[in-house]
């Protein structure tokens, strides 16, 4: 535990650094479920968001525009996962499913097609801009912001605005309401299919932008099976965070933080692979001692007309 | 008895055609992508059926395949009978694995009639206690079932890496596994030298087990119950949370099977990642099944096709097997959505002034509604 003490600050700075992508797309994923439609797609619309912005990154030399290619490509499958599973009314854990093995084979099918190579992509420019200035000047907050890059100030923003967008502002309201009963809110004339495509819409850009992070800001290549189930904690991080981005944030860092001291663990003399088990046995307590009962919205997975 | 074999046939949720004409557009959709990328999709469909089914090697690897593919889609459509959805179909093989190789690796000086079945034994006993572990944390902490078994898949994979690298690694291997198995624990093989084995017979026997306990035991009629409507089942006396918990206890056995006959028969040892997703294509196999406990033989039989005629795809052509991934995938989706393959087919189901106007072929069979 003294090797954890004396890095209290590198682990919280790091910890920090790599839930910023489970943030955000725990938090795309929110926005999904608020409308009623179940996220275990996040993986795909992340896989697509890595992918996308190696691809705008290589083919325009631009970070910024690689970013924005990422989101798109989290977006182009969330506007999949909303034609199956709100129009054509399919069931969510499949379509969610059937997206993450249609993006895996997409992307290292497409890799080989660009490429030539299945398991990785070349080498792109990559996120440099670490933050600077008089902000690394502050006691105990500076040290752990000073190694973060300029996404932590994207990830703060996401957090805030998609918290007052959900609960404070008439958009949020009506989208919870189509989550809660797609039938009543069909009653009183809201566009439920259109609430639903946004919700889900928003969940892949968020998601594919937590993607773009992967591929962009932590590393300068795409490699087969890039997400490797991080889409899936997303999603765990979701339901722990009651779909609410100001719980998704505390489950998220905890999550990070167990993920970080396993590093610092490793020289302890116990074997690494025991270790890697922190973070999953730390979220597995707080989900049996600490959050019980997590109730989605009550329309989750239904249509207006069932 | 006769209106049950009709219903099969309609276009609908649940219809044996829907199933089959969403594999054939899923076909048909991937070789288009083919094209597109300037590959010969038929010399890739032949070479997948003759890897598939072209020579008796090649049907011994499509029921290899076909194997865990039955179980774990046994596994995850059975849990679905009670609305329980069970991501953790990978980690319990895995647990599975482990119990079949801890028995299969003790020497205990028995006949192989006593220790095989010993092994198998051990195999579903760790399948099903991992999965009701997660069924204990729902149903006494509420904890919702996707998040445990999602944790609980990394947290088996984890241990059974720690362990094949570790306290049970084969003396002098490279390799993270553990010592073969003893020869009295070991699956036989049905067509030596390939790598076939009797349990195909029991993956088959499992589903139509599993069909006769959902359909013909109070227990199963209870697990219907519960998938059908929760609350309905719990005013009626079921006690909901016993029969979650025994749900997943009984879906993780089967996926322990799976695990089970994989070290048992094929890899004959236990080792690290020996599962390229198992788990998760049983998702693929559930869907494909359209949910139907019986329907998880063929589905489970053409994914397991599609598997090892991908790998001849790989072997001797230069078209990237994936193709035979994004065929999975499109079919799993399309099975899914009755409406969309409907739409694909330009069909007219929508009521229009109360008059059905149904596609041809499904009017022929339906029956009046």
């Amino acid at each position: 535990m003294e090797v954890v003490i004396q890095n209290i600050i590198p682990i919280l700075a790091t910890a920090i650094y790599m839930s910023t992508p489970l943030i955000i797309a725990a938090i795309g994923g929110a926005f999904s479920v608020r409308s009623g439609v179940m996220a275990l797609g996040l993986e795909s619309m992340m896989m697509m968001g890595a992918f996308g912005a190696v691809v705008g990154a290589y083919f325009t030399g631009s970070v910024v525009l690689g970013f924005l290619v990422g989101t798109l490509g989290g977006m182009l499958f969330g506007f999949f996962h909303a034609v199956l599973s709100v129009t054509y009314k399919v069931n969510q854990v499949i379509s969610g499913i059937g997206l993450n093995l249609l993006a895996l084979a997409a992307t290292t099918l497409s890799m080989q097609l660009v490429w030539g190579n299945r398991g990785m992509s070349p080498l792109v420019n990559s996120l440099t801009t670490n933050i600077g200035g008089f902000i690394t000047q502050i006691p105990v907050i500076g040290p752990i912001l000073a190694g973060q890059s300029i996404n932590f100030f994207v990830m703060v923003l996401v957090v805030i605005v998609s918290w007052t967008v959900l609960f404070r502002t008439r958009y949020g309201l009506r989208l919870r309401m189509v989550g809660e009963n797609p039938k009543a809110a069909n009653s009183i004339g809201l566009r439920v299919h259109a609430l639903k495509y946004s919700g889900v819409l928003i969940c892949g850009a968020l998601a594919g932008y937590g993607g773009a992070w992967l591929s962009l800001d932590q590393l300068n290549v795409f490699v087969r099976d890039m997400t490797a189930g991080r889409g899936f904690i997303a999603v765990a991080i979701n339901i722990l965070g009651r779909y609410n981005p100001s719980w998704i944030v505390p489950c998220a860092l905890l999550f990070g933080f167990a993920d970080v001291m396993q590093i610092y663990l490793q020289n302890a003399g116990i074997p690494s692979q025991l270790i890697q088990m922190l973070p999953f046995v730390v979220t597995l307590f707080v989900l049996a001692f600490g959050v019980r009962h997590i109730r989605a919205p009550a329309g989750v997975g239904l249509h207006e007309d069932s | 008895m006769k209106q049950r074999l009709k219903s099969l046939f309609r276009l609908e949720d649940g219809g044996v055609l829907l199933s089959v004409l969403s594999l054939i557009i899923a076909i048909i959709i991937s070789g288009i992508i083919m094209a597109i990328a300037g590959h010969n999709p038929f010399t890739a469909f032949r070479a997948i059926a003759i890897g598939a089914f072209g020579s008796q090697r090649a049907i011994a690897n499509t029921f290899t395949q076909a194997t865990p593919l039955i179980f774990t889609g046994l596994a995850f459509v059975f849990a679905r009978k009670a609305f329980v959805i069970n991501l953790g179909v990978e980690g319990q093989m895995y647990m599975g694995a482990l119990g079949a190789a801890l028995v299969g690796l003790m020497d205990l000086g028995l006949p192989a009639f006593i220790h095989l079945p010993l092994a198998i034994l051990g195999g579903i006993l760790f399948g099903a206690l991992y999965a009701g572990f997660a069924g204990f944390l729902k149903v006494r902490f509420g904890s919702n079932e996707v998040v445990a078994t999602v944790m609980l898949n990394s947290i088996a994979l984890l241990f059974i890496g720690y362990l094949t690298n570790g306290p049970l690694l084969a003396a002098g291997s490279a390799a993270a596994q553990t010592e073969r198995v003893l020869e009295t624990a070991l699956l036989p093989r049905i067509l030596p030298p390939n790598q076939l084995t009797y349990a195909i017979f029991f993956a088959i026997l499992a589903c139509i087990f599993m069909k006769w306990f959902t359909d013909r035991t109070t227990i199963g009629y209870e697990i219907r119950a519960v998938g059908l409507n929760k609350k309905a089942a719990e005013t009626a006396g079921i006690s909901t949370g016993k029969v979650i918990f025994i749900t997943l206890c009984i879906s993780g056995a089967i996926a322990g099977f799976a695990g089970a006959s994989q070290v048992l028969g094929v890899d004959r040892r236990l080792i690290m990642g020996f599962s390229p997703g198992f788990g998760f294509a049983g998702i693929a196999v559930s869907a494909l099944a359209a949910n139907n406990l019986l329907g998880v033989i063929p589905a489970g039989i053409v994914f397991g096709a599609m598997r090892a005629g991908s790998m001849e795809l790989a072997r001797t052509t230069s078209i990237p097997a994936e193709f035979s991934d994004i065929i999975q995938a499109m079919v799993v989706l399309l099975v899914a959505s009755p409406l969309l393959v409907r739409e694909i087919l330009k069909v007219n189901q929508v009521a229009k002034k109360g008059g059905r106007k149904l596609w041809k072929l499904s009017s022929k069979t339906s029956s009046p509604s």
